[in-house]
């Protein structure tokens, strides 16, 4: 029961990693149309840039300032790279078939990929000094490392600043216009171009903070990259076009890895937690292939 | 008349799908022919292990190519598939008590590499089920599982441990024989390839012109509409899948000649997706297009990797802080190509096959063109 409880609570906190930056994937896809595959590298840049300015801030102020301040940094380099992303790359793809807009972003992909490489090199690299003290609180006989607790509780955090953002800003308003029906929204004087930006530069810091708490659990290396791809089976599971699909599919999904880790582990040794929600995908798109809240499409000869 | 006078002019279908239309395109193939066999003898073995390279992606690539650019099933995970077949192949050869006639035959060695395209195909077509109910995108998911449960998972995990080898299989070198002919230098391996490439080309022709290709087509541009003409479009798409996964299998089986031994990162997720950036570099929908693609990528990569050999040699002359250049060399070719294919896709989005047809054309009605351009 007791390692129940554990993959349970630590099943949701990494779960909430993958919903935040899933809720960057859907907001792309809603407003702009674009299914992207890139958003394990934007994860990737996001650890690094982090990790970048954290070990540049340490050496002159205390732990938790420069932490914080390095987060805020991440956020404002994902505001500027999702910018120019969007205005160098997608812009000029409005209107292309969806493969052609998703080799796009495959090719942004390997770019990214390795031009973090370049700069960084592939050696696994940890926030040194640590951020989260590695004693584990313990909550009724069950351990949770500090780190989980705090990433769930930033994940959260950022989640409801986006939704609020999305639900009560003007800026937010005319993303959701956009994001129901684009003629009408531009119509009425809604900037499709600008919002497309937006919606790029919201994915870049959910996925740079996303990757930055993922680098503080496990260190940050390729492998962060690959749990940033987890995010499809996420939308996959929620629909692709649901704000609470995503966040409910995040922690889904994230449930399911720790479980199989868990569990299955011992019945298919080896790579089973990162291969068990492609199967469940897998098999999920046979019964339901719209996701949990995901619009249907009625086509039309 | 030896060539077409002004356009494009046949008087029956059979003229219209010959081949070889005119003489003058049979002697433009004959002299491709002549230039495949006398190359080993005019470029060396550096340049032509990047010519059966280039063999290798077409054959691979020819799976993508009928998915994505005549049927219109979007792939990216046919990584999995070449495995498959690579695995199949090595697996068959190393622990098949194999008679003695036929490892003196050569007989071994062309049985697995239909037994590899067979079992890629039927994997293929396992993963390809569930095109029955989904695509675009959600078609994408499953082909992408495709890849990351076979490779990491079924390959290295299981596939890779029987026998107690570890994760690679290194052949004998005299099990790859075919006949009489023991493949073991670059020059049989190159014709080796030529061979295997002009036999699926041919064959992927053929299906393209006959009516399994038609009815891919149909799909392809509007699987309502295909239906609604009587298409049955569950089968025609398991059809495609099956072919796709066989000349995978095929490849997969082909590239064991060249580097006798098969390990799972010969099939990572990159391959799947440098497959799919090659047709979309060369052209979608075209089988010359294919070769283009595979051929400018392959060629790029070589140019590249000796581009910044000698660049980082001459600045370690200078300085030797500077050989880091060598090291990254990977993370170079990773961006680059993926710097290419998004602006092959801004700026070229026909492929290089278009523009050769644009050539093809000028040509064909020098002086008088009429496209203006």
């Amino acid at each position: 029961m007791d390692l129940f409880l554990q993959l349970f609570i630590t099943g949701i906190m990494l779960g909430s990693i993958f919903a935040l930056v899933a809720l960057g994937w859907v907001l792309i896809y809603k407003c702009s149309g674009v299914l992207n595959l890139a958003m394990g590298e934007l994860t990737l840049i996001g650890g690094y840039v982090c990790l970048w300015l954290y070990q540049s801030l340490v050496k002159t102020m205390p732990l938790m300032t420069a932490f914080l301040l390095a987060i805020v940094g991440t956020l404002i380099i994902g505001l500027i790279l999702g910018l120019l992303t969007e205005r160098i790359f997608l812009r000029k793809m409005i209107g292309e078939p969806i493969l052609a807009v998703i080799m796009v972003t495959v090719g942004l992909s390997f770019f990214f990929k390795g031009m973090v490489f370049i700069i960084w090199d592939t050696d696994t690299q940890v926030f040194l000094p640590r951020v989260f003290p590695i004693e584990p609180v313990v909550v009724g006989g069950v351990a949770i490392g500090q780190v989980y607790i705090w990433s769930f509780v930033a994940a959260m955090l950022l989640m409801v600043i986006f939704v609020c953002f999305f639900k009560y800003t003007r800026w937010g308003l005319s993303m959701q216009a956009c994001a129901d029906d684009e003629m009408a929204a531009l119509s009425l004087g809604v900037s499709a171009k600008f919002v497309y930006a937006l919606a790029w530069a919201i994915a870049f810091m959910a996925a740079g903070v996303g990757g930055t708490l993922l680098g503080n659990i496990n260190g940050l290396n390729y492998s962060v990259s690959l749990l940033g791809l987890l995010v499809l089976p996420v939308v996959v599971f929620g629909g692709l076009n649901s704000v609470p699909g995503a966040i409910v599919g995040g922690i889904t999904i994230g449930l399911l890895q720790n479980f199989a880790g868990g569990y299955l582990d011992g019945y298919f040794p080896g790579g089973i937690k990162e291969i068990a929600p492609f199967i469940f995908m897998v098999v999920f798109l046979l019964f339901k292939p719209y996701g949990l809240w995901g619009w249907e499409r009625i086509e039309r000869v | 008349m030896s060539y077409l006078p002004c356009g494009t002019y046949f008087e029956s279908y059979a003229d219209d799908h010959k081949w070889w239309r005119t003489s003058f395109i049979q002697g433009k193939m004959i002299f491709m022919l002549v230039v495949l066999a006398i190359l080993p003898y005019v470029v060396d073995s550096q340049w032509l292990s990047v010519a059966y390279t280039i063999n290798y992606y077409i054959l691979a690539g020819l799976g993508v190519q009928l998915l994505i650019g005549y049927c219109g099933q979007i792939t990216l995970g046919h990584a999995a598939f070449v495995a498959v077949g690579g695995y199949t192949c090595a697996m068959m050869l190393l622990l098949v008590p194999w008679p003695q006639f036929m490892v003196d035959g050569g007989l071994a060695y062309p049985v697995t590499i239909v037994c590899a395209g067979l079992l890629a195909g039927a994997w293929s077509v396992l993963f390809g089920l569930p095109s029955a109910r989904v695509k675009g995108f959600y078609l994408i998911m499953t082909t992408m599982a495709a890849q990351w449960i076979t490779v990491p998972l079924v390959i290295t995990q299981y596939v890779a441990q029987i026998g107690g080898r570890g994760q690679a299989f290194a052949i004998p070198p005299d099990m790859i024989k075919i006949g009489p002919w023991v493949i073991d230098t670059d020059t049989k391996i190159y014709y080796f390839s030529v061979v295997l490439v002009g036999i699926c080309l041919l064959a992927m022709g053929n299906m393209v012109r006959s009516k399994l290709g038609r009815a891919w087509i149909a799909i392809r541009d509007n699987d309502i509409a295909a239906e609604t003409m009587g298409v049955n479009i569950v089968v025609y798409k398991l059809i495609a899948f099956w072919v796709a996964g066989f000349f995978a299998g095929v490849a997969g089986a082909f590239y064991l000649s060249a580097l006798f031994f098969v390990s799972p990162e010969h099939y990572e997720w990159f391959f799947s997706l440098l497959w799919v950036g090659i047709i979309l570099i060369g052209g979608v929908g075209s089988i010359q297009g294919l070769v283009f693609g595979a051929a400018f990528v392959v060629i790029v990569f070589k140019l590249l990797e000796i581009a910044v050999m000698s660049a980082s040699s001459a600045l370690m002359a200078i300085n030797p802080e500077l050989g880091w250049m060598t090291t990254k060399f990977i993370f170079f070719k990773e961006a680059s190509f993926g710097l290419a294919i998004i602006l092959f896709l801004i700026y070229e989005p026909n492929g290089l096959s278009y523009r050769y047809w644009q050539l093809k054309n000028y040509f064909n009605l020098w002086p008088f063109s009429y496209t203006g351009k």
